[in-house]
């Protein structure tokens, strides 16, 4: 909206290009790029500084995995959304209100990017996100997303169990929770500049519901790494809850004893709880969510309780009449 | 008689050019929703000229700017009158019913568009608006405007005859408020421009009594100054008490945003400078125009 939109001129050039991604291009042109590229390549680091993160943000130093393998076990019951949709229709506060966000999302730099795991475990580490990849068990699911605003679509992500995440990290026996935080970069993300919103994003899971065999950190989709407005480079994926729950762009993960309380039920508690669980026949206050429509063809559906994937979740959840668990 | 004849049935260049600038947020909404494509290189050039979105749900977006236009063009209809005074313009009476009856058309195809949303299940749409308070507010909203718009043809006018036709759309007041209600409980959690129509409509509110309480007279600069201030803190302090009673995030902090330029100047800053704005169209029309207005009238009457 207009009120408070911030030109991209307002935007000094030391803040569009912080230091630690500049020196993250370097390190990627000596490692990467052969000496006949070289010079094209700085020539169009220059350009990446003016105009905040151009061309070289396009060459994912990860882009060479991909496609991972198909894990078959996850089975959709649908079409998959077509790509052009399911990468220009996105929720990401930290860009703007609207869902078209594709371009204010292009200036988060998303490499180099860290991954810090702390509190409650025998190992706290920080961990670059392409070592990380290196150590993960990597393959492609399909899975459906619902979206709490009752449109859904299908979509094949590409990434690793958080399970095996929370492997690495060894919780201590009294943990109980994991809180994600996402990134803290208003002078980049538009929308974190909104100074009454307790930015970063948050979101929680039991532990429980983190080592579930569903829930999956995403880094790519399609068989590619994932669009920054999808939220590369480090998502959730989390097909029985609400699309809320699945935090983008990733940067910690805590490992804590109490719930943690995410950025929309800070805000608007009454609407968007803890559990976000699918479920329709709770309804939200403003709609119903009895059933879906489906990005791209427009269709409608009806919704299952846990987006249909009761059979791995819902011994998780001990009464399925409990709306505290599904908003 | 078309919308743009005048009574005499000449076409009239203002309400010529009023009735096309109405028609145009419609006309470059279907123009967009028409080219809409996720896919901006096979949208080729005209989707890319007239939309800067490329969209995966056009009728969800069509619906949302639908409503906001309907809200701002009732704002606008109410916005006539205290026009028309300040700038010694009554010639722009002539173009009131015409936007007001604009407002009540985008609102029912704000309507249909949900209904489209809604994948045409009639039923349930209506257990939605009976069930959903905020659509049961948007209903009766609709159900209003269109007994004004029914009744704003000229034989309705004449049989109705001026004054009952005027007490009878006295409810544009109340049914403007409904809607502006409508508008801030459909929004997720933002509601910037909410607070900015309804400071606006505050202000037209305002105007509309002090001009009662100043016995019909034109009010004085002072007069103006004090209601842009007063419709600039309500909106202020209303947008306040929004976010302390309907969210979890309570209102210091968005209040605390309006004396910050951090995410730029708040709702409640530009109703206050709606308000000045008026002011000073008064003083200009006073000291410049207005005179020479009466001048070319006397000469046209001479
Ligand atoms: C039967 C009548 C109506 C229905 C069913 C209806 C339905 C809706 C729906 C479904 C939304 C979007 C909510 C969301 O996405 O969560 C909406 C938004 C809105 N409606 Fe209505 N509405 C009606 C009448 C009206 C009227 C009469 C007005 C104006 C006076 C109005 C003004 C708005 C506005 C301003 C928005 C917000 C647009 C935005 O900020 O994007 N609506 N309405």
């Amino acid at each position: 909206m207009w009120i408070r939109k911030r030109r991209g001129w307002e935007i000094s050039e030391s803040a569009a290009t912080p230091e630690h991604v500049f020196r993250g291009r370097r390190r990627f042109l000596r490692g990467a790029a052969g000496l006949a590229l070289a010079p094209a390549l700085l020539a169009c680091e220059k350009e990446a500084g003016a105009q905040g993160d151009g061309e070289l943000a396009e060459v994912d130093p990860s882009a060479g995995l991909y496609p991972f393998e198909r894990n078959a076990r996850y089975e959709l019951d649908r079409e998959l959304t077509p790509e052009a949709d399911a990468t220009s229709y996105n929720n990401y506060y930290e860009f703007g209100t609207s869902k078209n966000i594709v371009k204010a999302a292009q200036k988060l730099p998303i490499r180099p990017w860290a991954l810090t795991i702390e509190g409650m475990v025998e190992q706290p580490l920080t961990i670059d996100i392409d070592d990380l990849m290196k150590r993960m068990p990597l393959e492609e699911r399909l899975y459906r997303h619902r979206c709490v605003e009752a449109w859904a679509m299908a979509v094949p992500w590409s990434g690793f169990p958080l399970a095996a995440l929370v492997e690495l990290a060894k919780p201590a026996s009294d943990a109980k929770f994991l809180r994600f935080e996402s990134f803290l970069m208003p002078e980049v993300a538009d929308g974190q500049s909104e100074p009454w919103y307790p930015w970063p994003y948050v979101e929680g899971l039991t532990l429980a519901e983190a080592t579930n065999e569903l829930a999956f950190m995403v880094t790519g989709m399609y068989g590619k790494p994932a669009p920054k407005q999808n939220g590369a480079p480090l998502r959730l994926a989390l097909p029985w809850k609400y699309g809320f729950k699945s935090s983008k762009g990733i940067q910690r993960i805590v490992f804590t004893a109490e719930q943690p309380v995410g950025l929309w039920q800070a805000i608007q508690g009454s609407e968007y709880g803890f559990y976000a669980n699918v479920n329709p026949a709770f309804a939200h206050p403003r709609w119903s969510q009895e059933s879906e429509r489906l990005l791209g063809s427009g269709d409608r559906v009806p919704t299952q309780i846990y987006n249909g994937y009761g059979e791995f979740v819902a011994q998780l959840y001990p009464d399925q009449n409990d709306r505290r668990y599904f908003y | 008689m078309y919308p743009w004849l005048d009574r005499s049935g000449r076409v009239s260049g203002l309400k010529l050019s009023v009735f096309l600038a109405l028609l145009l947020p419609g006309a470059w909404i279907a123009v967009a929703w028409a080219f809409a494509t996720p896919d901006p290189a096979a949208g080729g050039l005209i989707a890319g000229a007239v939309t800067s979105a490329t969209d995966a749900m056009p009728v969800t977006k069509a619906l949302h700017e639908i409503g906001l236009w309907t809200v701002r063009f009732l704002i606008l209809t109410l916005a006539i009158t205290p026009l028309r005074r300040l700038a010694a313009w009554p010639a722009l009476v002539q173009i009131r019913r015409m936007v007001g009856v604009a407002a009540f058309a985008y609102a029912a195809a704000h309507f249909f568009l949900y209904v489209v949303q809604q994948n045409y299940r009639f039923g349930f749409v209506a257990s939605e608006i009976v069930l959903r308070f905020y659509l049961a507010l948007g209903f009766v909203t609709l159900l209003g405007l269109s007994v004004l718009a029914l009744t704003s043809t000229d034989r309705a006018m004449r049989r109705l005859g001026g004054k009952t036709w005027q007490r009878l759309h006295y409810l544009v007041y109340p049914f403007t408020a409904l809607g502006l209600w409508h508008f801030f409980l459909q929004s997720k959690i933002d509601v910037s421009e909410p607070v900015l129509m309804s400071g606006l409509f505050i202000w037209l509110m305002l105007y509309r009594l002090a001009y009662r309480w100043n016995g019909e007279k034109s009010l004085a600069l002072w007069h103006l100054l004090t209601l842009a201030c007063a419709s600039g803190a309500l909106a202020m302090a209303g947008e306040w008490a929004w976010y302390e009673a309907m969210t979890t995030l309570g209102g210091s902090r968005v209040f605390a945003a309006n004396f910050s330029l951090a995410a730029g100047l708040r709702p409640a800053w530009w109703v206050l400078i709606a308000g000045l704005a008026m002011a000073l169209l008064k003083l200009i029309a006073d000291h410049g125009w207005g005179r020479n207005r009466a001048a070319a009238r006397t000469r046209a009457a001479a």
